[in-house]
């Protein structure tokens, strides 16, 4: 079952790609495209990329050279729609908040330069692990964008986590699948890219990748139309002796 | 091998740390337990005292410099232990304040809205005083790092207790404590 044109093989690479367009639809049914506008063109681009790369591999006329050569068009594209995407949600999260806003900034920019640094040198220090640069030169790519994602990830949850800055319901989930995606992917580009795996392990990481994609899919589509549960409501309440300390304080001050 | 292996453990803890925030995400959401509750309470009087220069001054005039020294670490150590305080009640009020965020009433909502800058703008300056007091037990620095909490704390509670009346008017806001 875990082997390339299974039954599970095929249902994985294709179903997902299915799915997230049926996502945009409905976010599209929802007037939602505004709201997600990004999303949708990050959910849409990699559609397209899976299911031309499906198309590229089932049909025997495509050489393996044109299969690589669309695989790092739509790298290249999801990639800097998947970075867009994280800036949204970076500003969607903390925009709001005229005090954090300039420090998350500042500190999101660094992480990224550091990353991108990261990246490069662990990029520099990897073992050429095909005799084709297309496909090294892929799976190095592949390593960086996930190490980049998933560090800009880490950084927004860890960040949003500190200052106890709630994300909104969808923000969250997309930001949640997006990680979840990036980290399993990091680990799997990481062993592809530099463990000089045979061809039959490769594989068995290829289906890890689709079911985790699957997964994040369903992730999406949870957080994204399932309604949020209306939680009852209640006012404000403050324990009381936390209002006797701050009705002394504002005494305090009424009296200077 | 090694750099595929650091980059595994890398993602695996990576995974971990996003799984657990947002597992203790779903769990505050889905269990509507007040956020107010978690809120400690604060000597003030206390804290203005630990931070007080004056205080300072008064102890290094009158106690040896072996001595000083030592109750000026005490005095930090102290000081630490408030800030940590003032910024978990700073986290909590941010989530009280969100909570009000989408408030139909203009004023509740503005009202949130400032309680949840100063909260958070709090929160940053603990995380920086924490830092300044850590640097000052291992350096003689004048301890004025958790002034600016104090400050802060100060202008917190005056949004709080205004969003609290903005909600519910009908509670008694007390301004003596008797």
């Amino acid at each position: 079952m875990l082997e390339p044109h299974s039954l599970l093989w095929h249902y994985l690479w294709v179903a997902p790609s299915i799915l997230v367009l049926v996502l945009v639809c409905r976010l599209w049914q929802k007037s939602l495209q505004r709201q997600h506008a990004l999303f949708i063109a990050f959910a849409v681009a990699s559609a397209v990329e899976q299911l031309t790369l499906y198309c590229c591999d089932v049909i025997p006329s495509v050489t393996a050279r044109t299969w690589w050569e669309v695989f790092w068009v739509g790298l290249l594209v999801e990639g800097i729609l998947k970075f867009a995407l994280v800036g949204e949600i970076f500003a969607q999260a903390f925009d709001a908040y005229r005090s954090i806003a300039r420090l998350g900034t500042r500190l999101i920019r660094t992480v990224g330069v550091t990353l991108v640094l990261a990246a490069a040198i662990a990029a520099g220090f990897a073992p050429r692990d095909s005799l084709f640069g297309i496909v090294s030169g892929a799976h190095l790519l592949q390593q960086a964008i996930y190490l980049i994602e998933c560090g800009l990830l880490l950084f927004i949850f860890v960040f949003s986590a500190y200052f106890s800055v709630q994300l909104s319901r969808s923000v969250f989930g997309i930001a949640v699948g997006l990680a979840v995606s990036g980290c399993v992917h990091l680990a799997t580009w990481a062993i592809i890219a530099n463990g000089g795996l045979s061809d039959e392990r490769r594989v068995l990481l290829d289906f890890v990748n689709m079911a985790t994609y699957h997964v994040c899919v369903l992730v999406w589509f949870y957080y994204l139309l399932v309604p949020a549960k209306v939680a009852a409501k209640s006012a404000v309440s403050v324990p009381e002796h936390t209002l006797e300390v701050w009705n002394q304080e504002l005494e305090r001050l009424l009296q200077q | 091998m090694t750099l595929a292996v650091l980059l595994v453990v890398i993602a695996v803890l990576s995974l971990a740390i996003v799984l657990r925030l947002a597992v203790s995400r779903s769990l505050q959401v889905s269990a509507g337990a007040s956020p107010a509750l978690q809120i400690q309470p604060l000597d003030i009087e206390a804290f203005r005292n630990l931070t007080s220069p004056a205080e300072d001054e008064f102890l290094r005039r009158r106690l040896p410099a072996a001595e000083f020294r030592r109750v000026r670490r005490v005095r930090l150590r102290a000081t630490s232990a408030y800030v940590l305080v003032a910024g978990r009640n700073a986290a909590v009020l941010v989530r009280l304040g969100q909570m009000a965020l989408a408030s139909s009433d203009a004023n509740t909502s503005q009202a949130a809205h400032q309680l949840v800058d100063q909260a958070l703008l709090l929160r940053r300056n603990c995380a920086l005083a924490l830092i300044r007091i850590h640097i000052a037990l291992a350096w003689p620095l004048p301890n004025e790092a958790a002034a600016p909490v104090l400050r802060g704390y100060e202008q917190l509670n005056g949004c709080a207790l205004l969003l609290t009346r903005l909600q519910n008017p009908a509670a008694p806001v007390r301004i003596s404590a008797s």
